[in-house]
């Protein structure tokens, strides 16, 4: 009753406030549709987050690559008595950060001292699994190292090596491990 | 309350204008929103959002949604590519006799029809290429080599150029007398001297196949679409789509189909050339006169006798326009079917403007449209010519044209063979002028190229950079700058306002599919070029079309440039403004403007001279003035018909917006390109192409819903 009241007096109204009204009306139903879906599909604020996140990882990569050009290119050792150059303590976490290589010259010379992993790198063809280069806050000291596992020639064994940097090699445009102490 | 019942429409306008600029006021634009980054789909990024459809994962950065809505439509191209994948290589294989293995072999359905039809097509063109330049497959294709080995008579000489010369003057004096026949015989005359023969030969053939398909397909389903509503409710949208696709982007699908080369080229023409034969066919029909139709079925006539021999011959002259249209879409297709491998003009064009040679593309363009406006003249001199069924002609009188023709083989046979000896050790000028070896004005187009960018250099780059950086990017940062949903209510408002309820759904589901697509900011970048040309060539068009209707002889020359310049191939329009502005976003906005020029023109004077006389002398007993006049009775009378006017502008400015991706792009016409020569770009290709169509198609049914009314307002409906 009250119903057809309203729907008869709404159908009274002039056509031109009918006409206006209705544009109203659908402006505010676009508008609300639009507010529906931003709660199921907005990721605003999160691909915001994410965004400084890279962001923050671009500066810094981008810091670090200047401070790494300015190296003179070859062996920066971190240890006293050799005739290479020596890294400070800031320059070598510096380095060690912008570090991700770790060469065939150093896995090798890492190899000599685990034989399980000279063993399965022989078998497995020459691969390397996984490898990773960090500074490790608590020891104040750049830690590299790899994983070699048999899984692709049937063997079901792994071995990790690691230990500390004790140099890096420059090429002037990045740097790389040239020296793992793991023993 | 008053002013609101005295200007309801404005008040509406106003209300709608506040609400889209509040919005783009309120709404700001996200700190990590980019441009590029806007389009995620070719780029893998950790901070992308995904999701899964029907299987497929699609990637997209995510905004909030009153910015840009998510590509929920994302899924849609894949799902389209995996589809045609899935139905040309794994649905329904069956077995097929192979001829030249001699042995059965699996194939699924749909790639050996596509073969077949392939196969079909290539034969087709093959045949009259042969026909026209001599060869030896379609002899082969019914013998064998060995056999041609040992018959080699056999080989198909090919016409020589004065036997087609003679042959359209004679066709061109048959339709429309001297005029028309010493036209088509310079043009032939001009093309083979040029030493453009070969490659003008290889375009009509692909053109001679094309054009009848599209006639009888579009007459067939013309008829289907009149005696059927229920086939003609069904067609309406394809055909609405088509009218406003562009022809780029229906490249990508067929060439997923059917290859690449010329069968493939005739395919997709014969697909956007049917669309017109098909509207021009239902609009013959329905026009003829009800009195003719009760008159066929009173003299006892079956079905079939009223269609084929009451209804068409009545409707004649709309079915031979819908000829002419097909011969012009025909030709419009053969640069950009290039693109898929067609051979002949449009390849050599295409190549000139890759290397960037002027004048070697101006040659092939100007062939192009030589032709184009032959064929153009020759179709409407057929379709306006009355068909004499009571003179009593002789013989001679009944046969003259085929007789010369005969003579005209004869001569040209013979001059062919004396020219073999005389020619001996060279080419046969006689038969062909090879490609290459005609005389060629492309080194003085390069030269005149050179001269004008050593002359004009500093001016136009002045032009250039004051228009690109004060202009077009600040007109470009404010359409990328729209909220969606600021754009998505102006839409459905001005779709409200104009036509009620109906239209606002219509207009607000094209935008919102374009929303929902993953190319929304490519689409705004692409609405921003067609804008601008649109607005520079509705000024030039209705300036230029006002002042020359206030003269008779004005008029009609104006009209002929109009009818010339629309038979160009769109392509041709490039090759002046890349001349000038090189290759930049300004030679596509000339071109577009040059291009959607020509409707604005056109249907200001159309629409001024449809203002009925009556109205002119009423005016003028007033005491009006001639200007006051024009603005307050002619104007207003011609709005309606400006307006069409306008919205064919509108699908022009678009398709040379979509063409200008070859030049450099940023809008949608850059990733249809792409799509070409991505291995999986069919579907992204059509999507594409179906978002510039829906944009088109909200202006027209803006544009025509308005007009309808105004027509109605005005009693002229």
């Amino acid at each position: 009753m009250l119903q057809n009241r309203y729907l008869n007096k709404l159908k009274e109204l002039p056509e031109s406030v009918r006409q206006f009204g209705g544009l109203v009306v659908l402006t505010a139903i676009v508008i609300l549709s639009f507010g529906i879906l931003n709660i199921f599909w907005g990721g605003g604020d999160e691909l915001i987050r994410k965004m400084k996140l890279e962001e923050e990882r671009i500066a810094k990569e981008k810091k670090l690559n200047e401070l790494i050009s300015k190296l003179p290119s070859g062996i920066l050792v971190t240890f006293d008595g050799t005739e290479k150059y020596k890294l400070t303590d800031e320059l070598y976490e510096a380095v060690c950060n912008a570090t991700e290589l770790i060469p065939q010259r150093a896995i090798m010379a890492a190899h000599f001292l685990n034989y399980e992993a000279y063993e399965l790198y022989t078998i497995n063809g020459n691969k390397i699994d996984d490898t990773f280069v960090k500074w490790d806050e608590d020891k104040n000291k750049c830690f590299a190292g790899y994983t070699v596992s048999g899984n692709n020639v049937g063997v079901n064994k792994s071995a990790i090596v690691s230990g500390e940097v004790l140099s890096f090699l420059s090429t002037g445009i990045d740097t790389r491990v040239y020296f793992i102490k793991n023993f | 309350m008053e002013l609101l019942k005295k200007y309801p429409k404005l008040f509406q306008w106003l209300f709608l204008l506040v609400v889209f600029f509040a919005l783009c006021f309120a709404i700001d634009v996200p700190e990590t929103y980019k441009f590029i980054r806007g389009q995620a789909e070719f780029v893998k990024d950790p901070n992308q959002s995904t999701y899964i459809i029907f299987g497929k994962e699609v990637r997209y950065y995510a905004f909030d949604n009153f910015w840009r809505l998510p590509p929920l439509l994302g899924w849609l191209p894949i799902w389209v590519n995996d589809s045609l994948f899935f139905l040309l290589n794994e649905w329904m294989p069956m077995e097929f006799w192979n001829e030249d293995t001699q042995e059965y072999k699996t194939r699924p359905l749909v790639l050996q029809i596509t073969r077949n039809i392939t196969a079909f097509m290539t034969f087709l063109i093959e045949f009259i290429r042969e026909i026209l330049l001599g060869g030896v497959e379609t002899v082969v294709a019914f013998t064998s080599w060995d056999w041609l080995d040992k018959n080699p008579w056999a080989e198909l000489p090919g016409l020589p150029w004065t036997i087609v010369a003679a042959g359209a003057a004679i066709l061109g004096y048959k339709l429309s007398g001297k005029g028309l026949a010493i036209f088509a015989g310079l043009i032939m005359i001009y093309i083979s001297v040029f030493g453009q023969w070969k490659p003008s030969m290889q375009t009509l053939s692909f053109i001679l196949v094309a054009a009848p398909l599209s006639f009888i397909f579009g007459l067939c389903l013309g008829i289907m679409a009149y005696k059927s509503k229920r086939v003609e409710k069904a067609l309406y949208p394809i055909l609405l789509v088509m009218q406003t696709m562009p022809q780029y982007a229906v490249l990508v699908p067929a060439m997923v189909l059917f290859g690449i080369g010329d069968h493939a080229a005739v395919i997709i023409t014969m697909v956007v050339a049917i669309p017109p034969m098909i509207l021009l066919t239902i609009l013959g029909l329905r026009a003829v006169p009800s009195e003719v139709i009760e008159a066929g079925k009173m003299s006892g006539c079956t079905n079939w006798q009223l269609m084929f021999k009451v209804l068409i011959p009545t409707a004649r002259r709309d079915i031979l326009i819908g000829v002419n249209q097909v011969i012009m879409v025909c030709f419009s297709m053969a640069v950009i079917a290039a693109f898929i491998g067609a051979k002949g003009l449009g390849w050599n064009l295409l190549l000139a403007l890759n290397q960037l040679n002027i004048g070697l593309a101006l040659e092939a363009g100007l062939c192009i449209s030589l032709i184009a406006i032959l064929l153009d003249k020759m179709s409407l001199a057929w379709a306006n010519k009355q068909t004499d069924y009571f003179g009593n002609l002789t013989f001679f009188q009944r046969y003259k044209n085929t007789l010369f023709f005969a003579g005209a083989v004869l001569i040209g046979v013979i001059l062919a063979y004396v020219g073999s000896f005389l020619f001996k050790d060279s080419f046969n000028y006689f038969n062909e002028v090879p490609h290459n070896k005609g005389i060629s004005t492309a080194d003085f187009w390069n030269k005149g190229v050179d001269w004008i960018w050593d002359t004009f250099f500093q001016t136009l780059k002045i032009f250039n950079t004051w228009l690109i950086t004060e202009v077009l990017q600040p007109m470009r940062a404010l359409y990328l700058r729209m909220p969606a949903v600021a754009t998505l209510v102006l839409v459905v408002g001005a779709g409200y306002i104009v036509g009620g309820i109906r239209s606002a759904f219509t207009v607000g589901g094209l935008a919102l599919f374009i929303a929902l697509s993953p190319w929304w900011d490519r689409a705004l970048v692409t609405a921003y070029m067609a804008t601008f040309g649109v607005i520079a060539s509705c000024i030039i068009g209705l300036t230029v079309g006002t002042l020359c209707q206030q003269n008779k002889y004005t008029t009609n020359f104006m009209l002929a440039v109009c009818d010339i310049f629309q038979t160009f191939p769109s392509f041709v329009y490039l090759i002046p403004v890349m001349m000038l502005f090189g290759v930049t976003d300004t030679s596509v906005l000339i071109a577009v403007i040059v291009y959607a020029t020509i409707p604005a023109t056109r249907y200001t004077i159309e629409g001024l001279r449809s203002v009925p006389t009556a109205l002119h002398d009423a005016a003028t007993m007033s005491g009006v003035t001639k200007l006051q006049r024009l603005i307050n009775i002619e104007f207003p009378v011609a709005l309606p018909h400006i307006m069409l006017g306008v919205n064919q502008t509108i699908v022009f400015a678009l398709f040379m917006v979509i063409i200008g991706a070859f030049i450099g792009t940023e809008d949608l016409g850059q990733y249809i390109l792409k799509a070409l020569s991505d291995k999986k770009g069919g579907g992204k290709g059509l999507i594409l192409g179906i978002c510039v169509a829906f944009i088109a198609l909200i202006f027209d049914n803006l544009i025509r819903t308005w007009v309808e009314k105004r027509k109605k307002h005005l009693g002229i409906a």
